[in-house]
Protein backbone atom coordinates (compact mmCIF):
# COMPACT_ATOMS: atom_id res chain seq x y z
CA UNK A 1 0.00 0.00 0.00
CA UNK A 2 1.38 3.42 -0.97
CA UNK A 3 -0.44 6.20 0.24
CA UNK A 4 2.10 9.45 -0.89
CA UNK A 5 0.27 12.31 -2.36
CA UNK A 6 1.06 12.84 -5.77
CA UNK A 7 2.37 16.44 -6.72
CA UNK A 8 -0.81 16.83 -8.57
CA UNK A 9 -3.00 15.67 -5.27
CA UNK A 10 -0.52 18.03 -3.31
CA UNK A 11 -1.32 20.89 -5.50
CA UNK A 12 -5.20 20.25 -5.47
CA UNK A 13 -5.51 19.85 -1.94
CA UNK A 14 -4.02 23.55 -1.16
CA UNK A 15 -5.99 25.01 -3.72
CA UNK A 16 -9.30 23.35 -2.27
CA UNK A 17 -8.12 24.75 1.05
CA UNK A 18 -7.67 28.35 -0.35
CA UNK A 19 -11.23 28.47 -2.08
CA UNK A 20 -12.65 27.30 0.92
CA UNK A 21 -11.34 29.47 3.34
CA UNK A 22 -12.06 32.67 0.91
CA UNK A 23 -15.50 31.64 -0.75
CA UNK A 24 -17.08 29.32 2.21
CA UNK A 25 -17.40 30.62 5.43
CA UNK A 26 -18.45 34.33 5.25
CA UNK A 27 -21.98 34.46 6.98
CA UNK A 28 -21.49 30.98 8.33
CA UNK A 29 -22.23 32.10 11.92
CA UNK A 30 -25.41 33.70 10.96
CA UNK A 31 -26.28 30.67 8.25
CA UNK A 32 -26.00 28.33 11.19
CA UNK A 33 -28.45 30.51 13.38
CA UNK A 34 -31.08 31.16 10.86
CA UNK A 35 -30.84 27.44 9.78
CA UNK A 36 -30.18 28.57 6.23
CA UNK A 37 -28.59 26.82 3.51
CA UNK A 38 -25.73 28.11 1.68
CA UNK A 39 -27.09 28.59 -2.28
CA UNK A 40 -24.04 30.90 -3.45
CA UNK A 41 -21.72 28.54 -1.59
CA UNK A 42 -23.40 25.75 -3.56
CA UNK A 43 -22.90 27.48 -6.64
CA UNK A 44 -19.45 28.52 -5.84
CA UNK A 45 -18.24 24.59 -5.17
CA UNK A 46 -19.73 23.68 -8.53
CA UNK A 47 -18.00 26.57 -9.92
CA UNK A 48 -14.80 25.01 -8.91
CA UNK A 49 -15.65 21.49 -9.57
CA UNK A 50 -16.44 20.09 -6.01
CA UNK A 51 -20.03 18.29 -7.18
CA UNK A 52 -18.36 16.88 -10.31
CA UNK A 53 -15.07 15.46 -8.89
CA UNK A 54 -15.15 11.99 -9.76
CA UNK A 55 -17.22 12.05 -12.85
CA UNK A 56 -16.26 11.65 -15.78
CA UNK A 57 -15.59 14.54 -18.28
CA UNK A 58 -17.59 14.00 -21.08
CA UNK A 59 -20.58 14.83 -18.03
CA UNK A 60 -18.87 17.74 -17.06
CA UNK A 61 -17.03 16.47 -14.39
CA UNK A 62 -13.22 16.59 -13.27
CA UNK A 63 -12.94 12.55 -13.59
CA UNK A 64 -10.61 12.20 -10.26
CA UNK A 65 -9.63 9.44 -8.81
CA UNK A 66 -10.82 8.26 -5.45
CA UNK A 67 -7.75 9.56 -3.39
CA UNK A 68 -7.96 12.93 -4.81
CA UNK A 69 -11.62 12.95 -3.83
CA UNK A 70 -10.68 11.68 -0.75
CA UNK A 71 -7.92 14.36 -0.49
CA UNK A 72 -10.38 16.87 -1.31
CA UNK A 73 -13.05 16.10 1.03
CA UNK A 74 -10.34 16.22 3.21
CA UNK A 75 -9.51 20.04 2.55
CA UNK A 76 -12.89 20.92 2.25
CA UNK A 77 -13.64 19.87 5.41
CA UNK A 78 -10.22 21.53 6.69
CA UNK A 79 -10.69 24.72 5.52
CA UNK A 80 -14.95 24.71 5.36
CA UNK A 81 -16.76 25.94 8.89
CA UNK A 82 -20.07 25.06 7.03
CA UNK A 83 -20.26 21.37 7.60
CA UNK A 84 -24.39 21.52 6.75
CA UNK A 85 -22.70 22.92 3.57
CA UNK A 86 -20.22 19.80 3.24
CA UNK A 87 -23.12 17.59 4.50
CA UNK A 88 -25.34 18.60 1.67
CA UNK A 89 -23.04 18.07 -1.53
CA UNK A 90 -21.79 15.04 -0.11
CA UNK A 91 -25.08 13.49 -0.46
CA UNK A 92 -25.43 14.71 -3.41
CA UNK A 93 -22.67 13.35 -5.07
CA UNK A 94 -22.16 9.60 -3.41
CA UNK A 95 -26.34 8.83 -2.95
CA UNK A 96 -27.63 10.08 -6.19
CA UNK A 97 -24.51 11.39 -8.99
CA UNK A 98 -22.45 8.58 -8.29
CA UNK A 99 -25.42 5.73 -8.03
CA UNK A 100 -26.70 7.25 -11.51
CA UNK A 101 -23.02 7.41 -13.27
CA UNK A 102 -22.25 3.60 -12.00
CA UNK A 103 -25.85 1.77 -12.42
CA UNK A 104 -28.00 3.92 -14.94
CA UNK A 105 -28.57 3.89 -18.38
CA UNK A 106 -27.46 6.04 -21.27
CA UNK A 107 -30.29 8.07 -21.17
CA UNK A 108 -30.50 8.48 -17.61
CA UNK A 109 -26.68 9.42 -17.44
CA UNK A 110 -27.10 11.71 -20.20
CA UNK A 111 -30.17 13.38 -18.89
CA UNK A 112 -29.09 14.10 -15.17
CA UNK A 113 -24.95 13.72 -14.68
CA UNK A 114 -24.43 17.13 -16.65
CA UNK A 115 -26.96 19.30 -14.53
CA UNK A 116 -25.62 17.66 -11.72
CA UNK A 117 -22.25 17.90 -12.26
CA UNK A 118 -22.69 22.24 -12.75
CA UNK A 119 -24.84 22.21 -9.48
CA UNK A 120 -28.31 23.54 -11.30
CA UNK A 121 -29.73 20.15 -10.21
CA UNK A 122 -29.48 19.04 -6.47
CA UNK A 123 -30.09 15.04 -5.72
CA UNK A 124 -30.11 13.10 -2.69
CA UNK A 125 -31.65 9.33 -1.91
CA UNK A 126 -34.55 8.74 -0.18
CA UNK A 127 -34.17 5.58 2.00
CA UNK A 128 -35.25 6.04 5.63
CA UNK A 129 -38.45 5.28 6.95
CA UNK A 130 -40.55 5.95 10.41
CA UNK A 131 -39.98 2.24 11.07
CA UNK A 132 -36.97 1.15 9.20
CA UNK A 133 -33.55 3.08 9.92
CA UNK A 134 -31.27 0.51 10.58
CA UNK A 135 -33.20 -2.07 9.43
CA UNK A 136 -33.27 -0.34 5.99
CA UNK A 137 -34.44 -3.02 3.55
CA UNK A 138 -37.69 -3.58 6.37
CA UNK A 139 -39.16 -0.30 4.43
CA UNK A 140 -42.90 0.06 3.43
CA UNK A 141 -43.04 1.45 0.40
CA UNK A 142 -43.69 0.19 -2.32
CA UNK A 143 -43.55 0.52 -6.25
CA UNK A 144 -46.39 -0.96 -8.79
CA UNK A 145 -45.78 -1.75 -12.54
CA UNK A 146 -48.53 -0.17 -14.22
CA UNK A 147 -48.20 -0.08 -18.34
CA UNK A 148 -45.08 1.79 -18.65
CA UNK A 149 -44.38 3.59 -15.74
CA UNK A 150 -44.22 2.78 -11.61
CA UNK A 151 -46.82 4.12 -9.19
CA UNK A 152 -45.49 4.64 -5.82
CA UNK A 153 -46.40 4.94 -2.35
CA UNK A 154 -44.87 5.40 0.94
CA UNK A 155 -43.70 8.24 3.11
CA UNK A 156 -39.43 8.76 3.96
CA UNK A 157 -38.26 10.19 6.75
CA UNK A 158 -35.13 12.68 7.56
CA UNK A 159 -33.86 12.60 3.73
CA UNK A 160 -30.96 15.27 3.14
CA UNK A 161 -32.02 17.61 0.48
CA UNK A 162 -34.71 16.44 0.36
CA UNK A 163 -36.41 20.52 1.09
CA UNK A 164 -34.18 21.73 -1.69
CA UNK A 165 -33.52 18.95 -4.14
CA UNK A 166 -34.21 18.43 -8.01
CA UNK A 167 -34.52 15.14 -7.62
CA UNK A 168 -33.97 11.59 -5.27
CA UNK A 169 -33.30 8.35 -5.74
CA UNK A 170 -35.93 6.64 -3.99
CA UNK A 171 -35.87 2.79 -2.77
CA UNK A 172 -39.45 1.13 -2.84
CA UNK A 173 -40.16 -2.49 -2.89
CA UNK A 174 -41.35 -3.83 -5.86
CA UNK A 175 -41.11 -7.84 -4.97
CA UNK A 176 -42.58 -8.22 -1.07
CA UNK A 177 -41.71 -11.74 -1.18
CA UNK A 178 -37.95 -11.28 -1.85
CA UNK A 179 -36.81 -9.10 0.96
CA UNK A 180 -34.01 -6.97 0.43
CA UNK A 181 -33.70 -8.41 -2.46
CA UNK A 182 -36.75 -7.28 -4.21
CA UNK A 183 -35.91 -3.48 -3.47
CA UNK A 184 -35.53 -1.40 -6.70
CA UNK A 185 -34.71 2.13 -7.28
CA UNK A 186 -36.00 5.18 -9.18
CA UNK A 187 -35.08 8.66 -10.23
CA UNK A 188 -37.73 10.53 -9.21
CA UNK A 189 -38.03 14.25 -9.98
CA UNK A 190 -39.62 16.38 -7.69
CA UNK A 191 -41.90 17.93 -10.34
CA UNK A 192 -43.74 14.11 -10.71
CA UNK A 193 -47.30 13.70 -10.11
CA UNK A 194 -47.70 12.43 -6.42
CA UNK A 195 -44.34 13.67 -5.16
CA UNK A 196 -44.33 15.94 -2.20
CA UNK A 197 -41.81 17.34 0.76
CA UNK A 198 -42.82 17.96 3.76
CA UNK A 199 -41.55 20.77 6.52
CA UNK A 200 -37.77 20.56 7.16
CA UNK A 201 -36.93 18.73 10.55
CA UNK A 202 -34.82 20.64 13.20
CA UNK A 203 -31.94 18.61 13.97
CA UNK A 204 -29.44 19.17 16.84
CA UNK A 205 -26.42 19.68 14.59
CA UNK A 206 -25.72 20.07 10.33
CA UNK A 207 -28.38 23.32 10.99
CA UNK A 208 -27.84 24.19 7.58
CA UNK A 209 -28.20 21.38 5.86
CA UNK A 210 -32.21 20.96 4.94
CA UNK A 211 -33.26 17.64 6.06
CA UNK A 212 -37.03 16.63 5.73
CA UNK A 213 -39.90 14.24 5.34
CA UNK A 214 -40.41 13.24 0.98
CA UNK A 215 -44.09 11.99 0.52
CA UNK A 216 -45.32 9.51 -2.54
CA UNK A 217 -48.87 9.33 -3.17
CA UNK A 218 -49.46 7.37 -6.17
CA UNK A 219 -46.39 9.37 -7.45
CA UNK A 220 -45.98 8.29 -11.41
CA UNK A 221 -42.58 7.00 -12.21
CA UNK A 222 -41.87 6.77 -16.18
CA UNK A 223 -40.46 3.00 -16.23
CA UNK A 224 -37.10 4.41 -18.14
CA UNK A 225 -36.69 6.00 -14.55
CA UNK A 226 -35.79 2.89 -12.96
CA UNK A 227 -32.00 2.83 -11.97
CA UNK A 228 -30.41 -0.31 -12.41
CA UNK A 229 -32.66 -3.91 -12.80
CA UNK A 230 -35.38 -4.50 -10.59
CA UNK A 231 -34.19 -5.83 -7.39
CA UNK A 232 -30.76 -4.04 -7.67
CA UNK A 233 -32.04 -1.47 -5.11
CA UNK A 234 -29.73 -3.55 -2.69
CA UNK A 235 -26.63 -3.54 -4.85
CA UNK A 236 -27.04 0.20 -5.50
CA UNK A 237 -27.65 0.96 -1.72
CA UNK A 238 -24.49 -0.78 -0.34
CA UNK A 239 -22.26 0.80 -3.71
CA UNK A 240 -23.77 3.99 -2.26
CA UNK A 241 -22.67 3.53 1.53
CA UNK A 242 -19.21 2.20 0.50
CA UNK A 243 -18.52 5.36 -1.33
CA UNK A 244 -19.67 7.63 1.35
CA UNK A 245 -18.24 6.31 4.22
CA UNK A 246 -15.21 6.85 2.18
CA UNK A 247 -15.35 10.26 1.03
CA UNK A 248 -18.06 11.72 3.22
CA UNK A 249 -16.07 10.84 6.32
CA UNK A 250 -12.67 12.45 4.38
CA UNK A 251 -14.45 15.54 6.07
CA UNK A 252 -14.28 14.80 9.03
CA UNK A 253 -10.68 14.01 9.00
CA UNK A 254 -9.73 17.44 7.58
CA UNK A 255 -12.26 18.99 10.70
CA UNK A 256 -10.32 16.62 12.76
CA UNK A 257 -6.70 18.17 11.77
CA UNK A 258 -7.95 21.82 12.05
CA UNK A 259 -9.36 21.56 15.32
CA UNK A 260 -6.13 19.80 16.20
CA UNK A 261 -4.38 22.93 14.76
CA UNK A 262 -6.39 25.32 17.10
CA UNK A 263 -6.08 23.24 19.91
CA UNK A 264 -2.01 23.04 19.78
CA UNK A 265 -1.87 27.11 19.15
CA UNK A 266 -4.19 27.58 22.36
CA UNK A 267 -2.56 25.38 24.65
CA UNK A 268 0.78 26.92 23.81
CA UNK A 269 -0.80 30.87 23.74
CA UNK A 270 -3.09 29.94 26.93
CA UNK A 271 -1.15 30.11 30.17
CA UNK A 272 -2.33 29.90 33.78
CA UNK A 273 -0.81 29.24 36.89
CA UNK A 274 2.60 30.97 35.38
CA UNK A 275 2.73 28.80 32.10
CA UNK A 276 1.30 27.60 29.03
CA UNK A 277 -1.62 25.34 29.68
CA UNK A 278 -0.01 22.53 27.06
CA UNK A 279 3.47 22.08 29.97
CA UNK A 280 0.62 20.36 31.64
CA UNK A 281 0.47 16.49 31.27
CA UNK A 282 -3.15 15.94 31.73
CA UNK A 283 -3.48 18.49 28.41
CA UNK A 284 -0.46 17.52 26.78
CA UNK A 285 -1.73 13.73 26.42
CA UNK A 286 -5.46 15.67 25.25
CA UNK A 287 -3.57 16.55 22.77
CA UNK A 288 -1.11 13.46 22.25
CA UNK A 289 -4.56 11.09 21.88
CA UNK A 290 -6.49 13.43 19.66
CA UNK A 291 -3.28 13.10 17.33
CA UNK A 292 -3.26 9.25 17.20
CA UNK A 293 -7.31 9.48 16.39
CA UNK A 294 -6.38 11.86 13.79
CA UNK A 295 -3.45 9.82 12.02
CA UNK A 296 -5.19 6.65 12.59
CA UNK A 297 -8.46 7.99 10.88
CA UNK A 298 -6.81 9.03 8.47
CA UNK A 299 -5.48 5.90 7.45
CA UNK A 300 -8.46 3.59 7.42
CA UNK A 301 -9.69 6.18 5.22
CA UNK A 302 -6.63 6.07 2.67
CA UNK A 303 -7.19 2.12 3.08
CA UNK A 304 -10.08 2.58 1.78
CA UNK A 305 -9.66 5.08 -1.18
CA UNK A 306 -6.18 2.90 -1.98
CA UNK A 307 -8.53 -0.53 -2.25
CA UNK A 308 -11.17 1.11 -4.14
CA UNK A 309 -8.15 2.61 -6.66
CA UNK A 310 -7.78 -1.06 -6.62
CA UNK A 311 -10.77 -1.89 -8.24
CA UNK A 312 -11.48 -3.89 -4.87
CA UNK A 313 -14.17 -4.06 -3.03
CA UNK A 314 -14.02 -2.79 0.56
CA UNK A 315 -17.19 -3.51 3.08
CA UNK A 316 -15.13 -4.13 6.06
CA UNK A 317 -12.26 -1.56 6.26
CA UNK A 318 -15.62 0.99 5.07
CA UNK A 319 -17.33 0.15 8.09
CA UNK A 320 -13.87 -0.16 10.23
CA UNK A 321 -12.89 3.75 8.67
CA UNK A 322 -16.69 4.42 9.26
CA UNK A 323 -16.68 3.81 13.29
CA UNK A 324 -13.69 4.81 13.78
CA UNK A 325 -13.29 8.37 12.30
CA UNK A 326 -17.09 9.30 13.12
CA UNK A 327 -16.34 7.86 16.90
CA UNK A 328 -12.75 9.87 16.73
CA UNK A 329 -14.65 12.98 15.80
CA UNK A 330 -16.51 13.35 18.32
CA UNK A 331 -14.08 12.54 21.17
CA UNK A 332 -11.54 14.99 19.36
CA UNK A 333 -14.61 17.67 19.39
CA UNK A 334 -15.37 16.81 23.42
CA UNK A 335 -11.42 17.37 24.53
CA UNK A 336 -11.28 20.09 21.81
CA UNK A 337 -14.00 21.97 23.46
CA UNK A 338 -12.47 21.18 27.09
CA UNK A 339 -9.19 22.41 26.47
CA UNK A 340 -10.43 25.42 25.63
CA UNK A 341 -13.07 25.67 28.61
CA UNK A 342 -15.59 28.73 28.68
CA UNK A 343 -14.78 29.90 25.61
CA UNK A 344 -14.61 26.21 23.80
CA UNK A 345 -18.44 26.42 25.29
CA UNK A 346 -19.32 29.44 23.84
CA UNK A 347 -21.25 30.10 20.68
CA UNK A 348 -18.38 32.30 19.82
CA UNK A 349 -16.15 29.59 18.97
CA UNK A 350 -16.88 26.64 16.57
CA UNK A 351 -16.21 23.90 18.97
CA UNK A 352 -19.88 23.38 20.46
CA UNK A 353 -20.78 23.04 16.51
CA UNK A 354 -18.59 21.28 15.30
CA UNK A 355 -19.48 18.77 18.96
CA UNK A 356 -23.17 19.03 17.45
CA UNK A 357 -22.25 18.18 13.73
CA UNK A 358 -20.04 15.32 14.97
CA UNK A 359 -22.74 13.48 16.82
CA UNK A 360 -24.60 12.81 13.13
CA UNK A 361 -21.45 10.94 11.97
CA UNK A 362 -22.44 8.22 14.07
CA UNK A 363 -25.70 7.90 13.18
CA UNK A 364 -25.83 8.93 9.39
CA UNK A 365 -24.88 6.45 6.71
CA UNK A 366 -25.04 3.65 8.81
CA UNK A 367 -25.17 3.63 12.86
CA UNK A 368 -21.89 3.03 14.95
CA UNK A 369 -23.61 0.01 16.48
CA UNK A 370 -24.80 -1.24 12.24
CA UNK A 371 -20.90 -0.94 11.54
CA UNK A 372 -19.93 -3.31 14.28
CA UNK A 373 -22.73 -5.44 13.20
CA UNK A 374 -20.86 -5.57 9.42
CA UNK A 375 -17.41 -6.09 10.29
CA UNK A 376 -18.37 -9.05 13.01
CA UNK A 377 -20.41 -10.82 10.59
CA UNK A 378 -17.99 -10.20 7.57
CA UNK A 379 -15.40 -11.75 10.21
CA UNK A 380 -17.23 -14.63 10.32
CA UNK A 381 -19.41 -14.29 13.31
CA UNK B 1 -15.41 -29.90 -5.16
CA UNK B 2 -17.77 -28.28 -7.96
CA UNK B 3 -18.78 -25.03 -7.92
CA UNK B 4 -22.28 -25.81 -7.01
CA UNK B 5 -21.17 -27.83 -4.14
CA UNK B 6 -18.71 -25.53 -3.23
CA UNK B 7 -21.52 -22.68 -3.08
CA UNK B 8 -23.94 -25.07 -1.28
CA UNK B 9 -21.56 -26.27 1.70
CA UNK B 10 -20.51 -22.43 2.42
CA UNK B 11 -24.34 -21.54 2.20
CA UNK B 12 -25.31 -24.09 5.02
CA UNK B 13 -21.84 -23.32 6.96
CA UNK B 14 -21.87 -19.79 7.20
CA UNK B 15 -25.00 -18.03 5.95
CA UNK B 16 -27.69 -20.68 6.61
CA UNK B 17 -26.81 -21.62 10.34
CA UNK B 18 -29.27 -22.25 12.61
CA UNK B 19 -32.47 -22.55 9.77
CA UNK B 20 -31.95 -26.53 9.79
CA UNK B 21 -31.34 -26.61 6.46
CA UNK B 22 -28.97 -29.79 5.79
CA UNK B 23 -29.33 -29.75 1.77
CA UNK B 24 -29.96 -27.19 -0.92
CA UNK B 25 -31.44 -27.67 -4.31
CA UNK B 26 -29.71 -26.22 -7.32
CA UNK B 27 -32.74 -24.08 -8.00
CA UNK B 28 -34.11 -23.46 -4.51
CA UNK B 29 -35.33 -20.16 -4.22
CA UNK B 30 -32.73 -19.00 -1.63
CA UNK B 31 -33.99 -15.11 -1.73
CA UNK B 32 -37.75 -16.30 -1.24
CA UNK B 33 -36.82 -18.56 1.45
CA UNK B 34 -34.86 -15.66 3.48
CA UNK B 35 -32.15 -17.97 3.71
CA UNK B 36 -29.83 -15.13 1.88
CA UNK B 37 -30.63 -11.38 3.89
CA UNK B 38 -28.23 -8.29 3.02
CA UNK B 39 -25.30 -9.07 5.40
CA UNK B 40 -25.41 -12.70 4.12
CA UNK B 41 -25.51 -11.64 0.39
CA UNK B 42 -22.07 -9.13 1.47
CA UNK B 43 -20.41 -12.23 3.45
CA UNK B 44 -21.33 -14.43 0.02
CA UNK B 45 -20.12 -11.83 -2.56
CA UNK B 46 -16.38 -11.79 -0.57
CA UNK B 47 -16.65 -16.02 -0.44
CA UNK B 48 -16.61 -15.99 -4.08
CA UNK B 49 -14.37 -13.42 -4.94
CA UNK B 50 -11.97 -15.06 -2.81
CA UNK B 51 -12.39 -19.07 -3.50
CA UNK B 52 -13.14 -18.56 -7.15
CA UNK B 53 -10.35 -15.56 -7.68
CA UNK B 54 -13.35 -13.50 -9.89
CA UNK B 55 -14.28 -9.92 -8.98
CA UNK B 56 -18.15 -9.36 -9.11
CA UNK B 57 -18.76 -5.86 -10.36
CA UNK B 58 -21.35 -4.27 -8.26
CA UNK B 59 -24.01 -4.35 -11.38
CA UNK B 60 -23.79 -7.91 -11.38
CA UNK B 61 -25.30 -8.13 -7.67
CA UNK B 62 -28.85 -8.38 -8.37
CA UNK B 63 -31.92 -10.79 -7.86
CA UNK B 64 -31.29 -13.30 -10.49
CA UNK B 65 -27.93 -14.07 -9.89
CA UNK B 66 -28.30 -15.04 -6.27
CA UNK B 67 -31.76 -16.67 -6.27
CA UNK B 68 -30.17 -20.13 -6.21
CA UNK B 69 -27.11 -22.39 -6.19
CA UNK B 70 -27.81 -22.49 -9.92
CA UNK B 71 -27.55 -18.99 -10.90
CA UNK B 72 -25.00 -18.53 -8.31
CA UNK B 73 -23.06 -21.13 -10.33
CA UNK B 74 -23.60 -19.90 -13.99
CA UNK B 75 -22.45 -16.37 -12.63
CA UNK B 76 -19.26 -17.30 -11.05
CA UNK B 77 -18.56 -19.19 -14.69
CA UNK B 78 -18.75 -16.41 -16.68
CA UNK B 79 -16.91 -14.10 -14.29
CA UNK B 80 -14.33 -16.70 -14.80
CA UNK B 81 -14.44 -16.49 -18.16
CA UNK B 82 -14.17 -12.67 -18.18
Amino acid sequence: MDFSLTEDQVTFKKSAIEFAEKVLNKGAKEREKNREFNQDGWEKCAEFGVQGLSMPEKYGGLGMDIMTCVVTMEALGYACRDSGLLFAINSHIWTCESPIQKFGSEYQKDKYLPSLCNGSLKGGHAMTEADSGSDAFSMKCRAEKKGDRYIINGTKLFITNAPIADLLLVFAVTDPKKGFAGVSAFIVEKGFPGFSVGKPLELMGLKTSPIGEVILQDCEVPEENLLGKEGAGGAIFNSEMEWERSCLFATHVGAMAKDLEDCIRHVNEREQFGKPIGKNQAVSHKIAEMHVRLELSRLALYKVAWLKSQGKRAPVESAVAKLFVSESYVQNCMEALQIHGAYGYSTEMDFEKNLRDAIAGKIYSGTSEIQKNIIASLLGL
Amino acid sequence: MSILESLENYLLTEIAVGLGKKTLGPDEDLLELGIIDSLGLMKLISFMEEDFGISIPDEEVIPENFQSLNCMAKLVELQVQN
